[in-house]
């Protein structure tokens, strides 16, 4: 016939094809992907991300000199003195005695894109199911890309947000911002209280271990221990190790009048069937849809939970909930904190 | 004046931002919750619930005796065969009688009555041998299983097993990052994808949704098992001694379809870790309690619902088809007819893939049905080759009552034992019918999803029949490869 090749040849001609298209469309580093961060415009971007974190380092109080822009923005010195000077000729910078400061209009375009970008976290964390650990890098592309207006309205959809999931505030359209409060968790002192209120994303080796370790925005800390630059603290019950550059990663709000919660909650996947015990609440990681599904079902701090039959395969587990029979995952139960009831009558009478 | 209260607006509006900033992360959630609680706590005190506990024991039995480990998939799958065994042999019986009915009685007679009433020739090819046979076809193919399957299953939902199948098969499916609901639409699937699509609504997560209406098609259907049968029978049964022939071609055909749980999962797990990594996912499965099915009101509505509404579209859609199967083996240019031109165009390429032109375009001209492959298959390898004493003539699908003559016919068209494999293979890995294609945009929403759901079989299954061939004639002779 016309088409003939010797087989072996056209198997490793079907297999160079099936190899490129699998290439092309694969998620991360395909061709698609790839086309797409080619298509960014990098000097804008560049720009873009010098005034993010000049104006990071002024809100935090930091000083930042060109070496550590030029680290920040992972370029060479040469080439972060191009863009200062560029900036500086557009006018959103200026120099003050060796150190540089945003302008007005470098001010407010710097708040432009770090609303973006807090917007776009808060939109992925409730509204899709994307890894955490993805939130930011995706943010720090979309950043550059989304108009003001386009902002707003994703804003106004998904309930004007105030904070972004890592419990920073989102500033307001005016540009307004509040004071930058709280402070280093490796500030505190032994026996302090406190809560968490941010987890620095930056740099993500860092946060991908905080995360790793189950903390999160709102988490309330008591700290045991502070010796050779190391900090030990409980974390809702739990305890932690941190080195002091890890602990300068999360701020804190300090809570003086508190009692430290002594208990490590209870997971429900603990539950053994037949057990019963009582709903206490349901952890920060779960947010947006499955956190609403979760409430819906009756999974309200105060509800009475019983493991009632698992599974042929070991998962998912069945609790009776509300009068109803709810098949519920082990990874979704290690979301859902329980506080066991004391063996006694099975039913107080109202 | 307007102006004071314009900046008095501002002042407000500025004011609740920097209080919505104290209040800090989760204040939406602590409102939610403390309503909840509050409304739990109130019910607690007010509301007694009496008598349910006698009720709520007996279901506790059942289901630990569905869900528990050495019982609980034995019990399903013994239900499921009963199921499907049911629904193939008492389907037989039926079908026969309709194609009597409809095929080799009425339609005869139509055409002596067109003829009688003076209509020309192409007119009434178009419309009784194109319109009306394809029509009648897919009635008579369709109808009885599903008339069997669709309510048996329902009585299985109504009963209130199924949610425990969902349960126990959850852990498969949670690894390929579905949904346990999953095994429902997919068993459904084996009925017909379109029903197995619409079934996929009692998943409420839109992402495991999503996956569950992609890959139903990887569910073998009612109108794929005869091709399957068939072709196994004569092509895989027929190259083995004659005393292993019913068992190699009925693991064959079995093969195939768990070939498509097989790909149902896999697929599940690419779309679930590349293109629809995005979409929310929402978990949770209720365990309603059991109770009593109700058959007839059961009856009525898997046949107005299911039974009838997957008919009436796929009617809709055989009748355009019936059409144009007719008219691209009657409109000849020069010497041959489309479908020749077509084959001859098409077979250099097929042959590649292990399959040939008379399969490709029988594929495409068939979208409406599978139930209508194999016909016009036969329609079509006879108008190629010419063979005129059998068949009915030019555009008139038929099928043959032995199974030997259906060989010969294939066997003149070139089929080799490799066409007949890759033509299993490729009825398991092509495009959904028009009427779950249909199905799925209704479902959907979104042309999108539908693309995928589309081309994603066709390209997997010409990727599977390709590396089929070319290993085929890799390991086996050159010679009879490009015979």
């Amino acid at each position: 016939m016309i088409l003939n090749i010797h087989p072996g040849l056209s198997i490793l001609a079907g297999i160079l094809v099936v190899a490129v298209l699998a290439w092309a469309f694969w998620p991360k580093n395909g061709l698609f992907a790839l086309i797409d961060r080619l298509r960014m415009n990098s000097r804008r971007v560049l720009l873009e991300d010098a005034l993010k974190y000049l104006f990071d380092c002024e809100y935090k109080n930091i000083d930042c000199g060109l070496h550590s822009i030029a680290g920040n923005l992972n370029i060479s010195a040469d080439q972060a003195t191009k863009l200062l000077d560029r900036l500086r000729a557009m006018g959103l910078i200026s120099m003050k005695d060796q150190s540089f400061q945003l302008t007005d209009s470098g001010k407010s375009y710097a708040l432009r894109v770090i609303r973006v970008h807090r917007i776009w976290e808060r939109y992925l964390a409730d509204e899709t199911g994307i890894d955490q650990m993805e939130w930011h890098g995706a943010a720090d592309r979309k950043e550059h890309r989304m108009s003001a207006e386009a902002a707003d309205a994703l804003a106004a959809q998904i309930g004007n947000p105030v904070f972004d999931p890592h419990g920073d505030p989102i500033p307001s359209a005016q540009g307004e911002l509040p004071e930058h409060k709280g402070r280093p968790l490796s500030s505190l002192e032994e026996g302090a209280i406190a809560r968490i209120v941010h987890i620095e994303d930056e740099p993500h080796t860092i946060y991908e271990q905080l995360v790793a370790l189950g903390l999160y925005p709102g988490m309330q800390v008591y700290v045991l221990d502070v010796t050779n630059g190391k900090i030990t603290f409980a974390a809702d019950g739990e305890e932690c190790v941190l080195t002091a550059l890890f602990a300068a990663s999360i701020t804190v709000e300090e809570l003086p009048e508190q009692e430290p919660l002594s208990t490590k909650a209870t997971l429900l996947s603990t539950l053994k069937i037949g057990e019963s015990a009582e709903i206490v609440g349901i952890s920060p990681h779960c947010r947006g849809q499955q956190r609403r599904r979760l409430m819906d079902l009756g999974i309200v701090p105060g509800t009475p939970v019983t493991a009632e039959l698992r599974s042929a395969s070991g998962d998912p587990t069945g609790y009776r909930i509300m009068g109803a029979t709810i098949g519920i995952r082990k990874s979704q139960a290690d979301f859902i904190f329980i506080e066991k009831k004391e063996k006694h009558a099975d039913e107080q009478p109202a | 004046m307007a102006k004071k209260q314009q900046s008095e607006n501002e002042d407000i509006l500025s004011l609740a931002n920097s209080l919505r900033w104290e209040l800090g992360v989760d204040f939406h959630d602590t409102v939610i919750e403390s309503i909840y609680a509050d409304a739990s706590r109130i019910a607690r005190k007010t509301v007694r619930t009496e008598g349910e506990k006698p009720a709520y024991n007996w279901d506790f039995k059942i289901d630990r005796i569905v869900t528990s480990r050495w019982l609980g998939f034995p019990i399903m799958f013994l239900l499921l065969a009963v199921v499907f065994w049911i629904t193939v042999s008492g389907a037989n019986y039926p079908s026969g009688l309709l194609a009597e009915l409809l095929i080799d009685t009425l339609h005869p007679v139509l055409k002596n009555g067109a003829t009688a009433i003076g209509m020309p020739w192409w007119l009434s090819g178009v419309l009784v041998d194109g319109a009306y046979l394809s029509m009648a076809w897919v009635i008579a193919v369709m109808l009885p299983p599903m008339a069997i399957f669709f309510p048996l299953f329902t009585l299985l939902e109504d009963f209130g097993y199924l949610p425990r199948v969902a349960f126990n098969m959850d852990s498969l499916f949670r690894r390929a990052g579905a949904h346990g609901k999953q095994a429902l639409t997919l068993s459904m699937g084996f009925g017909c994808n379109a029903a197995g699509v619409i079934a996929a609504r009692v998943i409420d997560s839109p992402r495991e949704r999503l996956i569950a209406i992609i890959t139903n098609n990887f569910s073998l259907c009612n109108g794929r098992w005869p091709t399957q049968i068939l072709i196994a029978t004569i092509f895989i049964g027929g190259a083995v001694p004659a005393h292993w022939a019913g068992l190699v071609s009925a693991g064959a055909v079995v093969g195939i379809a768990v070939l498509g749980i097989f790909f149902s999962l896999v697929v599940s797990w690419g779309l679930s870790k590349s293109v629809l990594r995005g979409e929310t996912s929402a978990f949770s499965l209720e365990l309603p309690p059991y109770r009593p099915p109700r058959i007839l009101q059961t009856l009525y509505t898997s046949l107005i619902d299911r039974t009838i509404f997957v008919l009436w579209r796929a009617i809709v859609f055989a009748i355009p088809a019936g059409i144009v199967i007719w008219l691209v083996a009657n409109i000849h240019i020069g010497d041959l007819s489309l479908a020749e031109h077509f084959i001859r165009w098409a077979d250099p390429f097929a042959l590649f893939f292990g399959l040939n032109g008379v399969i490709l375009l029988a594929y495409i001209i068939a979208i409406p049905a599978n139930e209508i492959v194999i016909p016009t298959v036969l329609m079509l390898t006879v108008l190629s080759t010419g063979m005129h004493e059998m068949g009915e003539g030019a555009g008139v699908m038929f099928e043959l009552d032995s199974i030997a003559d259906t060989e010969n016919i294939l066997r003149a068209g070139g089929w080799t034992l490799l066409t007949g494999l890759n033509l299993m293979l490729f009825s398991l890995l092509h495009n959904p019918c028009s009427t779950t294609i249909y199905t799925i945009y209704k479902e959907t929403h979104s042309a999108k999803w539908t693309l995928v759901a589309t081309l994603l079989p066709i390209v997997l299954g010409l990727i599977v029949c390709f590396f089929t061939a070319q290993l085929w004639l890799l390991f086996f002779s050159t010679a009879e490869a490009v015979g």
